[in-house]
């Protein structure tokens, strides 16, 4: 039966372009900047400039987790500062216990992370569009809420946990720590963009029906892309605790979703690279407005956003993208 | 055991019946589902390819029950519909649109389906930079990149000009002659008759015939309502 697609015929693997994204100039030019910063920050290691990397750095894992599950599914998560602050508070109640060793934390966080990404996950993406994105807001909003009105039964210390391992001896050797860890995870999201795993995300962000119609259960693809993500997250927040060596409430806060979704903006949603020169720009710009015009920085990013959307919607770098695929591209039918 | 068995199979929306008892099996051969607009044509494909469950009555594929199973599941069964919207993924590559099917049920040689189907040439371009007519092409080429057991295909020459539509119909034609089972639902009954082997009026959601194409062109009453004239079907 079935015609052109019976037979013997080898599975085809022209579609399968994994590692190819390793060789795209935007890859090459994120890792080439990851690099550089770190290395620049060496000559002054604990000044503003290298602590101003440092923040970006964390911004950049949170924004490349979201990047990766809300990016490339189109489903857009406004809970993911929820596992960013889960991190931070799990290494701060590990090191308040005694257990101060830095991959221990890491990996705790990362594993709290990930256990609270599919108690997230399962439930809330049997929903769509408007809905998911709702819930996202409201269940972390409704486990902090729990977190306060318990904080005393809960045995947590007034202030959140304090006096947290640091992550490196000095801001310079922290951000080679981030560093490596943003390289790490960027060239780890590129193959599984690259990859069949990547292509159904990729397709859930285009039609979601379309896709389940011709046979892909798509559930199962979200839950892992948004537990991964959770995961990230989750050490995202551990290293901002270790770096500011305190957990507190302030780790579920908002800025650990507005400048995340920025990045990933500035950098074109779904793009992976984008979130790592993003990162930088966003982060190094913020810093230096806020130092020299403390009171309109915000305006000033916020008017920035506006425009941006509307002028240049792939992002910064979109432009760009579509140039090198257009010439990319052969001739056209 | 037949490949396709619908079984006094209803659908309402409201008070407005919109598939009636509808019964019908399917082997070997090629159907058309022809009826005039609300007929229950597009209702009926979406109910044999899980996108909407039977009021009543019960639909079997492959000797298995499916009435309740969800779309994915039918589609990895073996039976799948291309859509008369086109929807294909917009940011992927012709290549990648069928790459995202190409490993559910076992292998595929897609560089055969782009040929098959016309779109070789234009493999690496993203969808959604492509004209319709390719579009369609793609729609088709989609389907067949699930290697499916039955294609359920709706309004497949819907917007195509002529030169388009005898295109894709010759690919049809082809596929059929391969072995590629297929469900057509179409308008352009003059265009499509030639290549199906049975044809399945529906007029308000009844059956009005059901029968080989030589019947449906001689059945005058069929031909009065849905032809328009004694030689429309050509």
């Amino acid at each position: 039966m079935t015609g052109p697609s019976a037979g013997a015929s080898p599975p085809a693997r022209g579609w399968s372009k994994i590692g190819r994204g390793l060789l795209s100039p935007f890859y090459l030019a994120a890792i080439a900047v990851i690099l550089v910063f770190a290395w620049l920050a060496q000559g002054s290691p604990t000044s503003f400039f290298a602590l101003s990397l440092v923040l970006a750095s964390i911004y950049i894992t949170l924004a490349l987790a979201w990047d990766f599950s809300s990016g490339l599914t189109g489903y857009v998560n406004f809970g993911l500062p929820f596992f960013f602050g889960l991190g931070a508070f799990t290494a701060g109640y590990f090191s308040w216990y005694g257990n101060r060793d830095v991959p221990f934390l890491l990996l705790a966080a990362i594993g709290v992370g990930l256990f609270g990404g599919v108690l997230f996950s399962v439930p809330t993406l049997r929903l769509r569009g408007p809905y998911f994105s709702l819930l996202s807001l409201l269940l972390p909003l409704i486990a902090v809420d729990f977190v306060v009105t318990f904080w005393t039964q809960l045995k947590m210390p007034t202030l959140g946990y304090y006096d947290l391992p640091f992550l490196g001896n000095s801001p310079g050797a922290e951000l080679v720590i981030l560093s490596v860890a943003n390289a790490v995870l960027l060239t780890v999201f590129i193959l599984v963009k690259d990859s069949h795993f990547g292509l159904v995300l990729r397709g859930i962000r285009d039609d979601e029906d379309a896709v389940s119609s011709q046979g892909i259960r798509t559930w199962p693809y979200k839950v892992i892309a948004f537990t991964v993500a959770s995961g990230v997250a989750g050490f995202s927040g551990a290293t901002y605790g270790m770096v500011v060596t305190y957990a507190g409430l302030d780790g579920f806060g908002f800025t650990f979703l507005i400048f995340p979704i920025l990045i990933v903006v500035v950098g074109g949603m779904g793009e992976i690279t984008g979130s790592v020169l993003a990162g930088y720009v966003v982060i190094l710009l913020y810093q230096y407005m806020f130092q020299a015009f403390t009171e309109i920085t915000l305006v000033v990013f916020t008017a920035a956003t506006i425009v941006l959307v509307l002028f240049l919607p792939r992002g910064i770098l979109g432009p760009l993208r579509s140039f090198i695929r257009f010439m990319r591209t052969p001739e056209g039918p | 055991m037949s490949l396709l068995e619908v079984r006094g199979v209803s659908r309402s929306f409201g008070g407005n019946r919109a598939v009636d008892a509808v019964s019908f099996e399917m082997s070997v051969d090629t159907l058309a589902i022809v009826g005039p607009n609300g007929a229950g044509k597009t209702t009926l494909l979406n109910l044999l390819a899980g996108q909407l469950h039977p009021n009543q009555g019960s639909i079997w594929f492959r000797g298995q029950e499916v009435s309740r199973w969800p779309p994915w599941k039918i589609a990895r069964g073996g039976m799948v519909k291309t859509y008369q919207i086109v929807r294909p993924f917009r940011s992927l590559t012709v290549e990648e649109n069928l790459g995202l099917f190409a490993r559910l049920r076992g292998s595929v040689n897609l560089d055969e389906i782009l040929l098959e189907t016309g779109l070789a040439e234009v493999r690496h371009h993203p969808a959604g930079a492509l004209p319709f007519g390719f579009l369609k092409r793609l729609e088709l080429a989609k389907g067949l990149a699930t290697r499916p057991d039955l294609l359920l295909l709706d309004e497949p020459i819907g917007g195509l000009s002529r030169s388009e539509a005898a295109a894709l119909l010759g690919t049809l034609a082809n596929l059929k002659a391969k072995g590629v089972r297929m469900i057509i639902v179409e308008h352009r009954l003059s265009e499509i008759l030639p290549i199906v082997d049975r044809v399945i009026t529906l007029d308000r959601g009844r059956t009005i015939f059901h029968g080989s194409r030589d019947d449906f062109y001689r059945d005058s009453a069929v031909r009065t309502a849905y032809l328009g004239s004694s030689d429309a079907a050509g």
